[in-house]
């Protein structure tokens, strides 16, 4: 009985694929083209800045997990806060990520990006890319952090730029705002408030 | 005479801020000093505001190839610190290409005002003796922020004063002030004036400026130091993350 045990539980082992799943390169690759080549478009068709920020804010809720970068932006104060305060946070998180990075992509507008090489390592792929500009600027490299979800499908976690990734800065200046603050989420909602209603 | 004066203080510096390496947090934030950081940063928003921008702007109205060929020049004569940098760090084929990039540039591209190097295929890096310091394992120390100069925790400011010895600026000013002091402004008021719009944007969309720019400037720099090489296994474990919400 022992031993038939023990066959079980290895056939289970060997039988779960959960541990060993890797994301498809090329796959990983072509989803970098294509929401490149998206927001590319958007920068460049979108007649107002409201227009352009929807479009980014549909783009992001259709390409990212944003509960997944609400919860890492927050780091080890996201298990201090209730779930409303952490629903009403990643609410929040979402339009400021749209508010932000639209305007910070402004002048990528007719830019060029070229898709390079990916690895990939248990759920996790990042993606090669650069910017060549045509006004003589030196290109800019920019690495994409891709995750396998569960159902098999990629969704972006984070964007690094001259080797800074942006939701590692997000978490940093968060934390800052909350050990500054004593932990009170309310400040952070507050001060992202505040930039989601910035006319800039 | 001037130069072993230099030396000296240069030594003295070096001394100075590597001891203050020894010994440091090795937390993530690792800024001790922050609210006297805080005022420095203060101060140098102000010199901002009130100085460098207001002339970044002024010098971002000349035409873009005479500003090409000025950042050019710049980068130029800062090939040997990076020269030297590739060398110590014993990366040959790093160091191969700043030389020829030196070579090229200074004939063919007219004492370095064109880059034909670069459109040879002789791409441009930097480095610094910073960057040669972490390399070697010192750490960085605590985070300092120098109005004028910006962040420079122990090792980079090390590393800084170093690399004023292979500064061809220090031996072309041959002691005079005014013209280090000016090849020092101008690189600054025209990385300035590159980056006019996306400073502005980026202190405009922060919930803590401070925070975001130190945050820049470290995973700027970690990233300089390994020469920008994305390594899949130094990324943060996200599974745990993922378990509190079942995705």
């Amino acid at each position: 009985m022992r031993l038939a045990a023990l066959a079980f539980a290895l056939f289970a082992l060997i039988a779960t694929p959960a541990h060993t799943q890797e994301a498809d390169l090329g796959e990983a690759q072509a989803f970098v083209t294509a929401l490149a080549d998206d927001a590319i478009t958007i920068l460049s068709t979108a007649e107002t800045r409201a227009a352009r920020e929807e479009a980014f804010g549909a783009l992001l809720k259709e390409r990212a997990n944003v509960r997944r970068i609400a919860r890492f932006t927050l780091g080890q104060f996201g298990r201090k806060i209730s779930k409303d305060d952490f629903a009403t946070y990643e609410e929040l998180l979402g339009e400021f990520i749209v508010k932000v990075y639209a305007n910070r992509l402004g002048e990528y507008s007719d830019e060029k990006v070229m898709v390079g090489k990916a690895q990939a390592k248990k759920k996790n792929v990042i993606v090669a890319s650069r910017i060549e500009f045509t006004n003589g600027r030196e290109p800019i490299d920019i690495d994409w952090w891709l995750r396998l979800e569960k159902d098999g499908s990629l969704t972006l976690f984070d964007v690094r730029v001259l080797g800074v990734w942006m939701a590692q800065e997000q978490r940093d200046a968060f934390a800052s705002v909350l050990k500054n603050n004593k932990g009170d989420i309310n400040v952070l909602l507050e001060h992202l408030r505040k930039q989601i209603n910035s006319d800039a | 005479m001037k130069r072993p004066f230099r030396f000296t203080i240069s030594l003295c510096l070096t001394a100075l801020t590597l001891s203050a390496c020894a010994g440091t947090r090795s937390d993530a934030e690792n800024d001790p000093y922050e609210p006297f950081n805080r005022k420095m940063f203060a101060v140098e928003q102000a010199l901002d505001h009130y100085i460098v921008e207001p002339v970044a702007k002024g010098y971002a109205v000349l035409p873009q190839p005479v500003r090409r060929s000025t950042r050019n020049f710049l980068n130029n004569l800062a090939s040997p610190i990076t020269l030297v940098g590739d060398a110590m760090q014993g990366e040959l084929n790093r160091a191969t290409t700043t030389a020829l990039r030196l070579g090229i540039n200074s004939t063919i591209g007219l004492a370095g005002l064109f880059d034909p190097a670069a459109r040879m295929g002789f791409e441009r890096h930097t480095e610094d003796f910073g960057q040669t310091l972490a390399v070697y394992g010192v750490p960085s120390g605590p985070y300092l922020y120098v109005p004028g100069l910006g962040p420079m925790p122990p090792r980079d400011l090390a590393g800084w004063t170093v690399d004023w010895a292979f500064d061809p600026w220090i031996y072309i000013a041959d002691g005079d002030i005014g013209i280090a002091f000016g090849s020092y402004a101008l690189d600054g008021i025209d990385s300035r004036a590159t980056n006019l719009g996306i400073i502005d944007e980026i202190e405009r969309s922060s919930v803590d400026f401070y925070a975001t720019v130190r945050s820049l400037y470290r995973q700027n720099r970690r990233s300089e130091i390994v020469n920008g090489v994305t390594d899949i296994n130094d990324l943060p474990d996200l599974d745990g993350l993922d378990e509190l919400d079942d995705f």
